[in-house]
């Protein structure tokens, strides 16, 4: 039955997700400086992989890409299996990204931020004020809902940032240095966080110079280092066997 | 249906968000009124005590000051994003970029017709003209003269704002789109406050609101490329 195993094998790949993030000989550059160079990665869905590196490494290059805030020059992205260059579109609402700068509106509440981005999120008008709410409380920032962020530190404009990531349940969460400008209790929350998330079941990538404190969170580690993937390991992370040359990986598994 | 009403929310969401900024942080009414009334007022020393002079250049110096004043309100509106990474922030959601260009244009609007709407009383203290009788047509011209550059405004401050010239170009790249905008809204309210004799109105409205029209979709369909860094 020649026609059984011609169909049979298409159905058979439809049927294995696609990794939550995978990139191809991703490459990004700015000028002439190349910020990542060829880097082919996948994460498994579910998993919490940290990015480790010194600065400069291309971490937050590789997150913004996947967050569809950048274009790569050259090689593919894809998170859920969609091409983040060619459908940011569709992108966009599976993922979440906590970027270096907070993004807030200085001259808007901390709840009249929230809501705002609940609202660009689709949410109704009630949802929004339900999702900011649980966000602020979940923070720590419901005693300065009403109080215009211009006046916030740099912790409370960080974990309101934070609380954006809460509005929503995306598949793929980024977070750029999570636990900078945070105190103990910040650091702790983050932590928090990221143990919650990947209880339910979303991929968090996480960049920060604290590996030891990331690693003891993450199912995996990637290495950057001058825009070259130079080690993974741990669960979660692979490397395709057809590794480019250019990014070598010295090692593989814990 | 269901995609432009979704459109319509988002671009009514941005459109309270700025409107809200620009009213707690009194930019409007704190820089832009008074930096146009100061425009007027320069404006009738130059041309002198002559009134039948000052009436005549009333219209143009209207607009000049409104023209003026949109380009520190449009740099304003977008200075907003610019600060601590709101504009990456915005183009992340996941929705329409001609919602979001539509809703800083309108923003950007009400604040022009709030500005137009103040300096007109003005315009008649200092130049000595009457408005009674034009107010209808005034409005119209108003109306159409903000949307105009809005539209225009919005755009050139979305290409403008991630540079470090931005002060320096929006004026550069704005004020030559805008001329046939300034021409048509001062013919306007030059024949409203004249009565319109010859009945040359519904022209230069007319005019106007081609002008809107290209203007905002132009802005609409081109302004999500701005976004992307």
């Amino acid at each position: 039955m020649p026609q059984t195993t011609i169909y049979a094998a298409p159905q058979a790949r439809e049927q294995t997700p696609p990794p939550a993030v995978a990139t191809h000989e991703l490459a990004r550059l700015f000028g002439r400086s190349a910020a990542l160079v060829a880097v082919s990665i996948r994460v498994v869905r579910g998993a919490t992989v940290a990015l480790l590196g010194p600065n400069g490494a291309g971490k937050t290059t590789l997150l913004r890409i996947l967050a569809t805030s950048l274009q790569p020059t050259f090689g593919s992205a894809q998170v859920d299996g969609i091409d983040v260059a060619r459908r940011p579109d569709a992108v966009r609402p599976r993922v979440a990204y906590l970027s270096h700068a907070t993004g807030l509106y200085d001259d808007l509440t901390a709840t009249e931020n929230l809501r705002f981005a609940a609202r660009m999120h689709r949410l109704s008008a009630a949802q929004a004020g339900e999702a900011a709410t649980r966000a602020l409380r979940e923070v720590g920032l419901l005693p300065d809902a009403d109080r215009r962020v211009r006046g916030f530190s740099a912790g409370m404009r960080r974990r309101l940032a934070l609380g954006r990531l809460l509005l929503r349940r995306p598949s793929l969460i980024l977070l750029d240095e999570p636990h900078a400008a945070l105190d103990p209790g910040g650091m702790q929350l983050v932590d928090e966080l990221i143990r919650q998330w990947h209880a339910e079941g979303s991929t968090v990538l996480v960049a920060s110079h604290q590996a030891e404190r990331v690693i003891q969170l993450a199912d995996g580690w990637a290495r950057l280092d001058s825009g070259e993937l130079t080690e993974v390991g741990g669960d979660g992370v692979t490397v395709p066997a057809t590794q480019p040359v250019g990014a070598p990986v010295p090692a593989v598994g814990s | 249906m269901n995609s432009l009403l979704a459109d319509a929310a988002v671009a009514w969401q941005v459109a309270r968000k700025d409107a809200l900024s620009e009213l707690r942080g009194r930019y409007l009414a704190g820089s832009t009124l008074f930096f146009a009334a100061l425009v007027l007022l320069l404006f009738g020393f130059a041309l002198g005590p002559d009134s039948r002079r000052l009436a005549e250049a009333a219209p143009g110096l209207l607009w000049l000051a409104i023209v003026f004043g949109s380009l520190l309100t449009v740099a304003r509106l977008h200075q907003l994003e610019a600060e601590d990474g709101a504009l990456d922030e915005l183009a992340r959601y996941p929705v329409e970029r001609h919602a979001i260009f539509l809703g800083k244009a309108l923003a950007a609007m009400a604040a022009l017709v709030v500005l137009g709407g103040v300096l007109l009383p003005v315009v008649a203290i200092l130049y000595g003209i009457d408005l009674a009788g034009a107010w209808l047509a005034l409005l119209a011209a108003l109306l159409l003269g903000a949307a105009g550059l809005a539209a225009v405004g919005t755009f050139y401050a979305g290409v403008t704002v991630r540079m470090q010239a931005r002060e320096v170009l929006l004026p550069l790249l704005m004020l030559p789109v805008v001329a046939p905008l300034l021409l048509a809204a001062v013919k306007a309210t030059t024949v409203a406050l004249a009565g319109d004799p010859f009945g040359e109105l519904s022209a230069w409205l007319q005019l106007l609101a081609v002008f809107d029209v290209v203007m905002i979709v132009a802005g609409a369909v081109t302004y999500g490329h701005l976004l992307e860094e």
